[in-house]
């Protein structure tokens, strides 16, 4: 057993770095596909070539890419309070409620639109992880514009999870307390110093930095109270404290007794060892594997305890070890739906499908972005899986391969070329192995049981080579149609 | 004669062979994998008792009125000079009321809710809600969807428990059917059983998308086969065992579980497609999106679909404003629909196996607001319908002048209902689906 050492911390041998010698395109592909969003073969080759530690690097340390994606057009805070304005004013019912549809129209589009914005993103981001991690954050701090109604509101919450996503824990959680839509989302925003409002002091610890069961129900009112006062601006959408509203009195919590505030609070909380626990068997979780061995999630704590919650190093730490690239957790993982899709567009090289199939295709796959289900957002793995929206992945990548719209209900409009000539170059169509082996890889990023190879391989002895396009457009349908095709 | 335990396994049997694959495709599923069917219907008969099925057992059908339904404009308190008081512009006169007590009665569209509690097969239960009752559509929603208490928060809906815990041995493609885009939130669990679709004839694999539809099918079922090889199913019973009390082995292969639901669905479609194709209506439905959904709800039921559990849903009730004509447009369109039902059942001779109940996130304030509409409330009432409900008022009408915040009491916890429902309908414990004992109501 060798213990491994990083920045002071003794960590299971588990985290010592992957070798030289041991890295493949099999594991460069389950790098790209778990720390971002997958990649064409080329782009994977190109993480080969740089070695593993490098290639860790180039996913953590990519620049800002904020100048390739400007904000949507949304009803910003300004037009949308000339809209209550002007229904307030408005004289009969009818004119309310014309300005009432206005309103609720251009939020429709603007969702829409923020969607399909997110989703190019990740699509075509020179930053991958941090798109991948800011969509670690939304399930976490999981707010919805159900509630928040406020797609503008919910756009600066996104970019705030994108520019703490791979700081520090602590700053994040800060920023968190003081976004706007979540000041909505877990009613922050009615918190009085006569009236505090729980809410937000409860998933602060239960569902944000600690689990249940490592507070006490005194330790959320005396938080709720530090929190007091926290308001939006209804004209411009920032962030204002209240001193009026606000509970300045002593306080006591986890051990100290003060004028707590709420930054103070979460200075307490993140001082505890159970928050980076709870946090990194999060981060295992999601980038790793759904059941953690002890070893893993205690390495964790313990990296980003001593780190200061730094993610950024923590994460390299863990995409660097062995076990990140152990049997065990290569293609083992459920592509949520969002990965499945950015991760398809990706490997067959096409945009994204248009705005109106992506809003009715997330819902049947059981994942809308800015939606998630409830606080606790979206349960991942299995949970993603019914008969039902398996059988609607499977439809789904038919309609992306076909163009048919009508496999979706009639709904879809025409989808993209697949680039043929690049999935299958004609040097690659003459025998039955050469093209198979194209394909794998591409589809799977690993190779397949005996078993289905010999499936495919019958079906294109059945076929005159050179293979044609609808021959290796088949292939791909079949692949994708396949429990296979559902992991990473 | 049959033995009771012989019963269900022959059924099981025979729906395997015939009518989830075909005869032609039948000899595609590999021996191994109808044999553990067969084990697990004979474990599950040995251990929870027969399998009651959507066959020949009762049916529950789950009716959401999203958007939080006015139950005061529905179940019209008309005996009562607080109502006509706190809503001079949206009362509806007494004398158009569908009368079922001196004091209360249907709103003036419900004319077969009417018809129904005069039969006698329709029961209202009055005062519905729960403690601390949430004001947002998405949070409230949540809570009658989830079951749990106001301030607590779950990811499994209560019909995800009951068939977590409830439906050991049946199938779990077909344990529910919503008629939806997306899977109700009452339905999930970490496994997640139970089918949504909006269209029966989306719910199956596209071939056609394909240059070679034949193969393409094929290679579906091909690739979709749990594999003899190391199939956790493929052993003996050992590896069935997880699927009978609803946890399997959770590290056992995630390609297994993948390729289960792939053939349940592949078998749950063929099934759904064939039944759709011959069983017809002899009934005339309304042209409305309710009307058409449990239309397609009772020819499933009539074609024998094993499932137990219907979800579906209508829209449109958050009527702030103006909410006169469009309230009356909604109770309108759900009274006809619900008549079509109830008259489908009824010919099919299924009226007595099938209890229908609604459900809305809220009701609304007691006193109209400015624009002639209502505001988000609390407690409202519910209908329960079917063959087997006794009919009735259960609860008392909450006062309309002791409130709390503006909003009607709640007299009678959602969960009771569920929990009568559950014990009483579909005979299982409640306790196990919603974590405790709710006193039960007398509608069953």
């Amino acid at each position: 057993m060798q213990p491994f050492e990083r920045d002071g911390v003794h960590l299971h041998e588990m985290f010592s770095p992957l070798s030289e010698k041991h890295w493949d395109r099999i594991k460069a592909a389950h790098l790209l596909n778990r720390a971002g969003f997958g990649g064409t073969p080329d782009e994977i080759g190109r993480l080969v070539a740089l070695g593993p530690e490098r290639a860790v690097d180039s996913l953590l340390d990519a620049g800002p890419d904020d100048e390739f994606f400007p904000p949507p057009s949304m009803v910003e805070p300004a037009v949308r309070f000339g809209f209550k304005q002007r229904e307030k004013t408005a004289v009969t019912e009818d004119e309310k409620k014309e300005i009432r549809r206005q309103l609720r129209d251009l939020d429709r589009v603007s969702m829409r639109e923020l969607r399909l914005w997110w989703l190019n993103r990740m699509r075509y981001s020179s930053s991958p992880l941090r798109e991948k991690t800011t969509l670690f954050w939304h399930g976490h701090f999981a707010t919805s514009n159900q509630k928040v109604n406020d797609p503008w509101m919910m756009w600066v919450q996104n970019e705030t999870l994108r520019l703490g996503a791979l700081g520090k824990f602590p700053v994040l959680l800060k920023e968190m307390s003081r976004d706007p839509a979540m000041i909505r989302w877990l009613d922050l925003g009615k918190s009085r110093r006569e009236h505090p409002n729980e809410n937000f002091a409860r998933e602060l610890m239960e569902l944000f930095s600690l689990g249940e069961g490592h507070y006490t129900e005194k330790d959320i009112q005396e938080s709720a109270r530090a929190f007091t006062g926290y308001r939006v601006v209804p004209e411009s959408g920032a962030f204002r404290f209240s001193r009026k509203d606000s509970d300045l009195g002593e306080k006591v919590f986890f051990g100290e007794t003060g004028f707590l505030d709420g930054d103070r609070i979460i200075d307490l909380i993140t001082a505890q060892p159970q928050c980076a626990r709870f946090i990194g068997g999060k981060l295992w979780k999601f980038f790793v594997s759904e059941d953690p061995p002890e070893e893993a999630i205690s390495g964790i704590q313990r990296l980003l305890y001593s780190n200061g919650y730094d993610i950024c190093e923590t994460l390299r730490t863990v995409f660097r070890s062995e076990e990140f690239y152990s049997p065990k957790v290569i293609h083992t993982q459920i592509k949520g739906p969002v990965q499945w899709l950015v991760q398809t567009t990706r490997m067959l090289g096409i945009p994204l499908p248009d705005a109106g199939v992506i809003e009715s295709s997330m819902a049947s796959l059981g994942q809308v972005l800015f939606a998630p289900p409830n606080v606790k957002g979206w349960d991942g793995g299995r949970a993603w899986i019914s008969a039902s929206s398996l059988l609607y992945r499977y439809n789904f990548a038919a309609y992306l391969l076909s163009g048919k719209a009508r496999i979706l209900g009639g709904g879809g409009t025409k989808v993209a070329e697949i680039p043929l000539g690049e999935i299958a170059p004609p040097g690659k169509r003459g025998s039955a192995d050469a093209l198979l082996e194209t394909l794998v890889f591409r589809v799977f990023n690993v190779p397949l049981s005996g078993k289905q190879e010999g499936a495919y391989l019958g079906y294109l002895a059945a076929r005159p080579s050179p293979y044609s396009d609808s021959t290796v457009l088949d292939l791909i349908q079949f692949m994708m149609g396949t429990p296979e095709y559902q992991l990473n | 004669m049959k033995s009771p335990k012989e019963q269900p396994v022959h059924t099981r049997r025979q729906f395997l062979r015939t009518s989830f694959l075909g005869g032609a495709l039948a000899s595609t599923v590999p021996l191994f994998l109808e044999k553990t069917f067969l084990c697990l219907d004979t474990m599950a008969a040995a251990t929870t008792g027969q399998i009651t099925t959507g066959k020949e057992g009762t049916i529950l059908v789950v009716l959401q009125l999203a958007g939080g339904n006015d139950g005061i404009n529905t179940l019209v308190p008309f005996g009562d000079d607080a109502y006509y008081k706190a809503r001079p512009k949206i009362a509806l006169p007494a004398k158009d009321i569908l009368r079922i007590s001196d004091y209360a009665g249907f709103h003036p569209k419900l004319s077969a809710f009417r018809s129904l509690y005069g039969e006698g097969c329709l029961g209202m239960v009055q005062g519905v809600g729960y403690p601390n009752p949430n004001r947002s559509h998405f949070r409230s929603t949540e809570i009658w969807q989830t079951a749990v208490d106001s301030g607590k928060n779950a990811s499994a809906g209560w019909l995800g428990r009951y068939f977590d815990n409830c439906c050991a041995g049946a199938d779990p493609a077909t344990v529910g059917i919503a008629i939806a885009g997306q899977t109700p939130q009452a339905f999930a669990s970490a496994e997640p059983k139970g089918i949504a679709f909006s269209n029966p004839g989306q719910y199956r694999y596209m071939a056609e998308a394909a240059s070679d539809p034949q193969t393409a099918d094929r290679f579906m079922r091909v690739m979709n086969q749990p594999d003899e090889g190391h199939s956790s199913l493929s052993e003996n019973a050992g590896g069935s065992i997880g699927m009978l009390d609803g946890s399997p082995d959770r590290s056992g292969g995630t390609v297994e579980f993948l390729q289960r639901t792939a053939l349940e669905a592949r078998m749950s479609s063929d099934r759904i497609l064939e039944i759709t194709r011959k069983s017809k209506s002899t009934v005339n439905y309304p042209a409305n999106q309710l009307g058409n959904n449990l239309n397609l709800v009772a020819r499933l039921i009539a074609g024998g679909l094993p499932t137990r559990v219907y979800y579906v849903s209508q829209g449109g009730f958050d009527t702030h404003a103006n909410q006169l004509p469009a309230h009356e447009r909604l109770l309108g369109d759900l009274d006809a629909a619900v008549s079509s039902f109830v008259a489908d059942l009824r010919a099919q001779g299924n009226l007595d196996r099938v209890m229908m109940v609604s459900f809305s996130e809220f009701g609304r304030r007691v006193t109209e607001n400015a624009s002639a509409g209502t505001d988000h409330g609390a407690a409202a009432p519910l209908f329960v319908l079917g063959g087997g409900v006794k009919p009735g008022l259960y609860g008392s009408y909450p006062s309309l002048t002791d409130l709390h915040d503006g909003d009607l009491r709640f007299n009678t916890d959602f969960r009771s209902v569920y929990a009568t429902v559950l014990e009483r309908w579909l005979g299982v414990p409640s306790e196990m689906v919603l974590g405790k004992k709710y006193p039960l109501l007398p509608f069953v």
